[in-house]
């Protein structure tokens, strides 16, 4: 599954909030069951929002085997974890408490892969060439995803740079080499699911095992862990816990420019719409970096996060970080950046959408019969024939996926006509009678 | 399959508004997701894109709104735009990157910066304009389908 979500036939009540709130009309009703278009969706998670009979769930892996599992498991952890508690946002506290928990929080290496990426990414632009710019980030998956699937000709803008939270897994197994251990990801979002179950420019993850950020808090604070040290010192061991935030990445990369990088924060859905438009459109110009992110705020307003996105904001936004980078930790990462160990190891592809017809005479012939198909339906998108829209029901209708009567006023409307007629009928009178009705 | 072999093209229009800035780029986008649809590719999806852009933007922004529409036939796809504005005194001078005669309050705005004609020219294979003052402007930008020349490539230049 792409989306990082399972639904629940049972729970669904077939009321059609999540289709309607989809923004890429990936969402069927059919039946009374959901379904979810494939090759639509972006696992941005406002199903999950809006759905009020909870037949949406995250995809999430079971959380009892893996607690069963007494081998120290190495964890890494979406930054948005370290914002969920009542302490400051110090990885340092957070890991204590994961060690209590049974994991063995690769945090080192995090710090390392964030660094590291911020550093590659700040490279490349420093070096490029400034037509080919802005460079999109490739940290959240569900904008990638809508970029691949949305706006194809964006793809050639997505940072070469791998997501650091495969890196530091990576960088974790070839450091004490351990091939034969799983690794837990905590995510924050669907998306951040689907990117180990299906990643993208990789061909496996290195995360065998996700679970929710609401999950593991709940554990840590059902466990009443508290922390066990006031603040360890903020350094380069936290930088990367900003990266949660709406800003966070553009900030780092530029911690390392030689060159005054203009860059930009983008979040929320209807945002980064907005932006990858003025992108496609060639209106953005001078700008080198754009960090979107499909959540508001950032990825602490992931859909599975257990704290407010604005307390955790506040939480970031407080706590002080090292800027600066010493000629120590510059070396290490000058030597991992000239491994590559940063980079995407596939290429990213568009998503090909199924055009209307198999060849472009018979695709328009579909779309006049789309238009036409279209002026005979009310235009209230309703959702009651189980599609977001008229204009999604017409083209299901003209791909062969959906009959007319599928919608109610139609079929209303043919009911009426027919009755009507059934009226008409009734009325004629027999052969053997004479039209005054005598017998 | 030939895709030549439709006779009668296939049009949609759009009416645009006079200084409607916040619904400018509907009709872009709506254009682009209809030749998606119809499996053309990307790039050439993004030069009718910017085009029809740029045209919605100067009947918004000079020709007091307009019709803009797209027609669809053989080996081309056709962007025609014609609203009843002032006219455009000197083509050759509109043509002109950086040329403008939108007022302060517009380029105010951002926009207005003398691009417009320059990037329709610059992403369409063809372009005319008609033009007479006083009674409007028509303009007819083509992007031809098949494998033209530079452009096309010039827009996949990663490859």
């Amino acid at each position: 599954m792409p989306h990082g979500i399972k639904i629940s036939g049972e729970s669904c009540r077939g009321c059609v909030n999540c289709i309607k709130a989809c923004p890429t009309e990936a969402m069927r009703v059919i039946h009374g069951q959901l379904h979810i278009i494939d090759e639509r969706c972006i696992a941005c998670g406002e199903c999950l929002r809006i759905c009020r009979h909870r037949a949406i769930s995250l995809e999430e892996s079971e959380w009892n085997s893996i607690a069963a599992d007494n081998r120290s498991m190495p964890l890494v952890t979406d930054p948005a974890l370290c914002t969920q508690f009542s302490w400051p946002p110090d990885p340092g506290i957070l890991k204590d408490i994961l060690m209590a928990v049974g994991f063995e929080p690769i945090f080192e290496d995090t710090a390392l892969a964030f660094d590291l990426a911020a550093m590659a990414q700040a490279r490349i632009l420093d070096e490029h060439d400034s037509r080919e710019l802005p460079m999109i980030s490739t940290y959240c998956p569900s904008v990638v995803r809508l970029i691949q699937i949305r706006f194809p000709e964006l793809i050639h803008n997505l940072s070469p740079a791998e997501t650091p939270l495969e890196t530091s897994v990576d960088l974790w197994r070839t450091r004490h080499n351990r091939y034969d251990i799983p690794s837990t990801l905590v995510a924050p979002c669907p998306a951040r699911i689907t990117m180990a179950i299906r990643p993208v420019g990789r061909e496996t993850s290195s995360i065998d095992n996700v679970v929710s950020t609401a999950r593991v808090a709940k554990e840590i604070l059902s466990k009443d862990c508290s922390p066990s040290r006031e603040s360890t010192i903020p350094g380069r061991d936290s930088r990367w816990v900003h990266w949660s935030v709406s800003g966070g990445e553009a900030g780092h990369i530029r911690m390392f420019e030689k060159r005054p990088l203009k860059t930009l924060a983008v979040s929320g859905l209807r945002n980064v719409v907005g932006i990858l438009q003025e992108i496609e459109l060639r209106r953005l110009k001078g700008v080198d970096f754009i960090e979107a992110r499909m959540c508001d705020m950032g990825c602490i307003g992931g859909i599975a996060n257990a704290e407010s996105p604005f307390l955790s904001r506040l939480k970031v936004e407080d706590y002080p970080f090292a800027r600066e980078i010493d000629k120590e930790e510059m070396a290490i990462l000058e030597d991992l950046y000239q491994a590559g160990v940063w980079k995407l190891q596939q290429e990213i592809l568009p998503i090909e959408q199924i055009p209307l017809g198999k060849d472009m005479a018979k695709a328009m012939e579909k779309l006049s019969e789309l238009q036409s198909v279209y002026a005979e339906l009310p235009h209230l998108d309703c959702g009651t024939c189980g599609r977001p829209t008229c204009r999604v029901m017409a083209e299901d209708i003209v791909r062969g996926e959906a009959s007319l009567d599928d919608c109610i006023f139609r079929l209303r409307k043919r009911m009426g006509d027919l009755s009507q007629e059934l009226n008409e009928l009734s009325k004629r009178f027999v052969h053997t009678m004479t039209p005054e009705g005598k017998e | 399959m030939n895709p030549l072999s439709r006779q009668e093209p296939y049009v949609i229009q759009r009416e645009v508004k006079p200084l409607d800035f916040l619904a400018a780029g509907e009709t872009a986008s709506d254009f682009k997701e209809t030749l998606k649809s119809l499996g053309i590719p990307p790039e050439i999806c993004r030069k009718a894109s910017i085009v029809t852009y740029e045209a919605e933007m100067n009947a918004v922004i000079h020709g007091g709104g307009g019709v803009i529409a797209l027609e669809l036939a053989g080996d081309r796809i056709t962007i025609v735009a014609s609203d009843e504005g002032p006219g455009i005194e000197n083509v050759s001078l509109a043509m002109q990157e950086g040329y403008t005669t939108a007022p302060d309050s517009i380029r105010e705005l951002g926009f207005g910066a003398g691009m417009g004609l320059p990037n329709i020219k610059k992403y369409s294979d063809e372009l005319e304009i008609e033009t007479e003052l006083g009674k409007g402007t028509t303009l007819r930008a083509v992007i031809l389908l098949g494998p033209s020349g530079e452009e096309v490539s010039d827009l996949c230049r990663t490859a």
